[in-house]
């Protein structure tokens, strides 16, 4: 026993000595630098410096399980992202756990959390993020983000004009490297059966009363000519679906409602400035109860599913040619589309910035720009080491072969700039037109637009400017054709001007930890009431008061404190 | 004695059981104080700070705690109904055929709803109700104005315990069947000889052997009277179902995706755990008081 | 059973046939609904056509299970776990009946037992605690957390203790003279008498531990230890729409696959089903008491 604590000891000390000892660039600040946990590493910071020992990096992992793309001997833990980073950093990334996108994750993660029992490194959400930081499990990030993070990263946080950072830093300091996701998550449009409408002799609707008149034409002239009465003017959300996306949920709300308020110049859900320039909750006020009262006269005439919110799939109205129309971002060629022209080969949907409203404009609310984080544990000797490996994704993205997703990279957030979408869908306009060549995009910041432009041709036939499902060609690859389709038929609306909404916040106060889930739930309860008849319409001058005296007005005034 | 040596064995015999009794479900119970407590997890069980009884004051200052209590009430004993009489009455009727191959057959076929998850009955409930579905179509044939089921919150603790009781009515009455197997032949044809019809026959020989176990089951099922049934409910409900239909699980999962508060889920687990406490330590005493019986 | 010719007795057998034929219908309506759209082609089920009879007809989500190595790897994760959970669960809970049936004449401690497990049955001390315990014994990742992990089934042990307690007392009179003491009592005489409700019990762990999805997930470290019900319930789940990526916007359609998901819950329950005639006979039948009571 004792000899054996001898040899430990002895090994222990040959280490550390070795440590101290580097090999590699040493200047002054090291010898400070050694005895402050957090802020190691000698020398300048190079924001893509190749550790000269070996670190390791423990972290749970989301993974995709319907993703069979990894070639054989190729794991989650091991591929060809994590290869790179070890060749390019000298980081060993190893994965404590793993669980499936969604609510499996969710669930690790907060486990994890609850019993504190965490690897060095995890992506999570705000919710999750607020947590960590109040129990004190992360690392300070600020000194390696400022001193690490590449100016890619900076320039792409700089464009979120400060949102991004705010998200991450609670009393001054930063605990998270947010993402930076694709704006046009956030904006929702109108997709309509255009061939319908070329069928009725109707033009896509401009404003609400128009929309009204399409809806019922298409309720009432049988567009799909099968002799049955059986079409949906709008589709709507299914059981336990939102009506519209919320400041705490405020991307990818398909089957919402939105543009309708949106032409009210009512935002729901969204934490606004009223003129005094005090912050106010857009519930509550009158334009929301103008947009809910065309809204209860539309269903009650049948011009709105009348199974909304309760019917089991939103998507099936759409798939199976029933619904004429339904409000969603721009990527439903990966959502319903591909089914529905499967079962229906007419089946032309069409996506517009519509309705306006009474000014002419489109009114957007925009989502957050940044959903999820890249947090370290407390004690952790390496926290620029995620600093440095999202550099290097940032930087060489555009080089992976994507036939592996690149969320196999360890740690991955989306960071992008932010308007990729209409950026790839003019670009992808301009080539087929032929005003452009392929070579004229040359930032690699938008990582998938070479592959976009490399493959356009595949899927869609001439004329390059006539975007009718019958120049486009499905089934040459299906997977591309989503892509392509969402792009130039999804995003190339997005380039247009139109009037984008912020909320003033995209997280919780204080108070709202304890109040929020009983408001909400009676602004669910009120305005589907409202809608489906079966509440009267006034019955939101009520649900305003009682928001306002159970907690509503108390957290509007820590709304003001925070955004001071 | 006999009886001295016995007991060494009997605890032998427990000793096994009550070790992975301790470890999986005594030992965790320190967890409890979370109820307590501002848990923070960042300083864990022992030294988040105790706030009494601030979590149970919370869950009863809001407006809804009646409505949310009384639905899960509501819901749960209808529920405890259910589960207890449909499966009795079904074991009584399979135990009178005299088709065993039928007996069998339909014995299985039962039980199959318990293995569908309500993630996947969902689904097929509000199929079923829609407004284009087989019981509107149904309802049409015999003249009655389509229903929009999943909107009324009149008829959803109906379809909640209905379809609740469907699902596990099968399961409940192998329980039963068991049972009925340790009832004696030679009593029914004492019945038979004395005069007895069918119907007398169950009601003075099959009922009574079942007495005990339909007991057991009822007070066992006193547990669970604020269990209203979480993963139904949240697959199958909507906003306008929560005035009969949020029960106390829905709310505190609703609380929880916020805020991660455990204290507060914690709490209500406790307050649902004396609740049944109480009421089986009251039937028990009952049960040993008036019916001179120890239930268990 | 006794025989009745009256019109009366035949009515009554032909309604009660009726009757339960019908409920028997009802019940299988579900699970003919998931066959029909697990061999439909799959815009036709996501189009809602699909309600009893396949649209579409074709093997296809069968044939990429039968392919998939995950799916056979927690299959037989799961059929280890069952095996060894029966096993465990039943020899364990016979065994803690046993005594717990006795009188408190002959077992002065046996209320104080009894009322533990009713305690332990009603209160706990939530997922953490249990999760940290779980952790801390060192159970983590292996096929013991997913046995032993429910903890003791204390219903099953009840329903034991209830059924030995109703067996006669002149039991224990003719053993005790016979000279046999607790375990031969136990395993000669009440194991073989208790064949109705331990074959319900076991049934009762065989579809726990088969169907058992959530420890599968907290208590391992990924799918290559998943057993099957948790593989499965990762595709049935919901996925958060609100912050996808690209690589996710692009599985949205592989994720939501009625037709696959619905093989997949298929092929998992078939087993339990085949499982379950054989334990049936057991509790239909049953062993009647009459041997005993001379």
């Amino acid at each position: 026993m004792g000899k054996k604590m001898v040899m430990v000891g002895m090994m222990l000390l040959l280490a550390f000595t070795s440590a101290c000892s580097s090999t590699g660039n040493e200047e002054n600040e090291t010898a400070e630098n050694n005895s402050t946990p957090g802020v190691v590493e000698e020398g300048p910071a190079d924001p893509f410096g190749k550790y000269d020992q070996a670190i390791t990096l423990t972290y749970g992992k989301e993974v995709d399980p319907t993703d069979k793309s990894l070639p054989a001997g190729d794991t989650p833990e091991n591929n060809q992202y994590s290869r790179y980073v070890k060749d390019n950093l000298n980081i060993d990334t190893k994965v404590t756990w793993q669980a499936a996108t969604g609510t499996n994750y969710e669930q690790k993660v907060n486990l994890a959390i609850s019993s504190n029992d965490l690897p060095d490194a995890l992506v999570v959400k705000d919710t999750q993020l607020r947590a960590m930081v109040k129990a004190g499990q992360l690392e300070d990030l600020t000194d390696a983000f400022n001193r690490y993070a590449s100016p890619a990263m900076k320039s792409y946080m700089e464009k979120t004009n400060g949102v991004s950072a705010e998200a991450v830093t609670f009393d001054g300091k930063m605990y998270a490297i947010p993402s930076i996701q694709v704006h046009s998550d956030g904006v929702h449009q109108m997709w309509i059966r255009k061939d319908w409408l070329d069928k009725l002799g109707l033009e896509p609707p401009k404003t609400v009363e128009e929309l009204e008149n399409v809806a019922k034409a298409f309720v009432e002239q049988d567009p799909d000519g099968n002799g049955k009465n059986d079409t949906i003017g709008i589709a709507g959300q299914q059981n336990g679906g939102r009506l519209y996306a919320n400041f705490l949920e405020s991307t990818n709300n398909t089957y919402g409602l939105d543009p309708i308020f949106g032409a009210y110049k009512a935002y729901p859900g969204y934490w606004l400035k009223d003129d005094a320039g005090n912050p106010v909750y857009g519930s509550i006020l009158p334009e929301t109860k103008e947009a809910l009262a065309k809204l209860r006269d539309m269903y009650a005439n049948g011009l709105i599913d009348k199974e909304l919110g309760i019917r089991k799939s939103a998507s099936e109205p759409v798939v199976n040619g029933n619904a004429g129309i339904f409000f969603a971002p721009w990527w439903m060629g990966y959502g319903p589309l591909p089914d529905a022209i499967k079962n229906d080969p007419n089946a032309n949907w069409q996506a517009y910035l519509l309705p306006l409203d009474a000014d002419g404009q489109f009114n957007a609310h925009m989502g957050a720009p940044s959903t999820v984080f890249v947090v370290v544990r407390k004690g952790y000797e390496h926290p620029e080491a995620v600093i440095k490996m999202l550099n290097l994704l940032i930087r060489d993205e555009s080089k992976f072969d994507i036939s592996v997703p690149v969320g196999h990279y360890p740690l991955r957030v989306p960071m992008s700039y932010m308007d990729e979408s209409e950026y790839s869908a003019k670009a992808l306009q301009e080539v087929l037109a032929g005003t452009k060549k392929p070579e004229d995009f040359t930032d690699p910041g938008y990582k998938l637009l070479a592959a976009d432009i490399q493959n356009v041709k595949k899927v869609k036939k001439e004329p390059y400017d006539n975007m009718d499902i019958q120049y486009w060609d499905p089934q040459a690859d299906l997977g591309v054709w989503s892509r392509i389709y969402s792009l130039l038929v999804g995003s190339s609306s997005l380039q247009q001007d139109y009037n984008k909404v912020y909320s003033l916040l995209y997280s919780q106060t204080r108070t709202m930890e304890s109040r929020w889930s009983n408001l909400k739930k009676l602004e669910d309860e009120t305005f589907l009431k409202i809608i489906m008849g079966a509440a009267p319409l006034d019955t939101f001058d009520t649900f305003v008061s009682d928001w306002k005296k159970q907690g509503g007005d108390k957290i509007t005034e820590e709304v003001k404190e925070y955004v001071k | 004695m006999r009886n001295r040596s016995f007991i060494k064995h009997y605890y032998i015999m427990l000793l096994p059981g009550f070790v992975w009794l301790l470890f999986i479900s005594i030992i965790p119970m320190f967890g409890i104080a979370i109820a307590f407590q501002d848990f923070n997890p960042g300083q864990g069980i022992w030294k988040s700070t105790w706030i009494g009884l601030e979590n149970f004051e919370y869950m009863f200052s809001l407006n809804d705690t009646k409505t949310i209590f009384f639905n899960t009430v509501n819901i749960a004993v209808m529920k405890i109904a259910g589960n207890l009489i449909v499966p009795l009455i079904f074991a009584i009727m399979l135990n009178e055929l005299r088709l065993m191959v039928v007996k069998r057959w339909v014995q299985t076929i039962v039980y199959l709803p318990h293995f569908l998850s309500w993630v996947i009955l969902s689904g097929i409930l509000l199929d079923v109700f829609s407004y284009t579905g087989p019981v509107n179509g149904l309802l049409n044939i015999l003249g009655i104005e389509p229903v929009l089921f999943f909107a009324r919150a009149d008829l959803f603790p109906f379809i909640v315990v209905g379809s609740d009781v469907w699902k596990e009515f099968g399961f409940n009455t192998i329980i039963y069947l068991a049972a009925l197997t340790g009832i004696s032949p030679s009593l029914y044809e004492a019945a038979s000889i004395d005069g007895a019809t069918r119907m007398r026959r169950i009601w003075h020989v099959t009922l009574p052997g079942l007495r005990t176990t339909i007991v057991l089951l009822a007070v066992l099922s006193l547990g669970n009277v604020l269990n209203a049934g979480f993963d139904q409910i949240f697959n199958l409900y909507n906003p306008l179902l929560y005035s009969t239909g949020d029960i106390i699980d829905t709310w505190v999962y609703r609380e929880g995706l916020l805020n991660m508060q455990y204290g507060l889920a914690t709490a209500v687990g406790l307050l649902k755990s004396v609740v049944s406490f109480v009421l089986i330590i009251v039937s028990y005493l009952l049960a040993s008081k008036f019916a001179n019986y120890r239930i268990f | 059973m006794i025989r009745e010719t009256t019109l009366r007795s035949r009515v009554f057998d032909i309604t009660l046939l009726v009757v339960l034929l019908l409920i028997a219908f009802l019940c299988i309506l579900p699970l003919w609904y998931t066959l029909a759209v697990s061999l439909s082609e799959k815009s036709a089920a996501a189009a809602g056509k699909v309600w009893l009879w396949p649209v579409g007809f074709n093997f296809n989500s069968y044939q990429q299970i039968i392919g998939d190595r995950s799916f056979f790897n927690s299959f037989w994760i799961s059929i280890q776990r069952v095996v060894l959970g029966a096993t465990i669960t039943f020899v364990v809970t016979t065994m803690m009946a046993y005594p717990l049936s006795r009188s408190p004449r002959e077992f002065r401690m046996r209320n104080v037992f009894m009322w533990i497990l009713v305690f332990t049955l009603l209160f706990n001390g939530g997922l953490i605690p249990w999760y940290m315990t779980v952790k801390a014994i060192g159970l983590y990742d292996t096929i013991w957390a997913l046995v032993l992990g429910g903890g003791v089934p204390v219903f099953n042990v009840i329903l034991i203790v209830n059924y030995f307690r109703n067996l006669p007392k002149e039991l224990d009179e003719a053993a005790l003279v016979d000279g046999a003491g607790p375990w031969r009592m136990l395993v000669t005489i009440y194991v073989p008498l208790a064949v109705p409700v331990l074959a319900t019990v076991t049934l009762f762990t065989i579809v726990y531990h088969w169907n058992e999805f959530f420890h599968g997930l907290v208590l391992t470290s990924g799918q290559d230890h998943y057993p099957l019900q948790t593989l499965i319930q990762q595709f049935v789940v919901v996925i958060d729409a609100s912050n996808m990526t690209e690589d996710q916007y692009k599985r949205m359609n592989e994720l939501s696959n009625q037709t696959l998901n619905a093989a997949k819950i298929f092929i998992a329950m078939l087993p339990v089903l085949i499982v379950y005639p054989f334990l049936q006979r057991f509790f239909i039948h049953g062993i009647t008491l009459g041997s005993v009571k001379e």
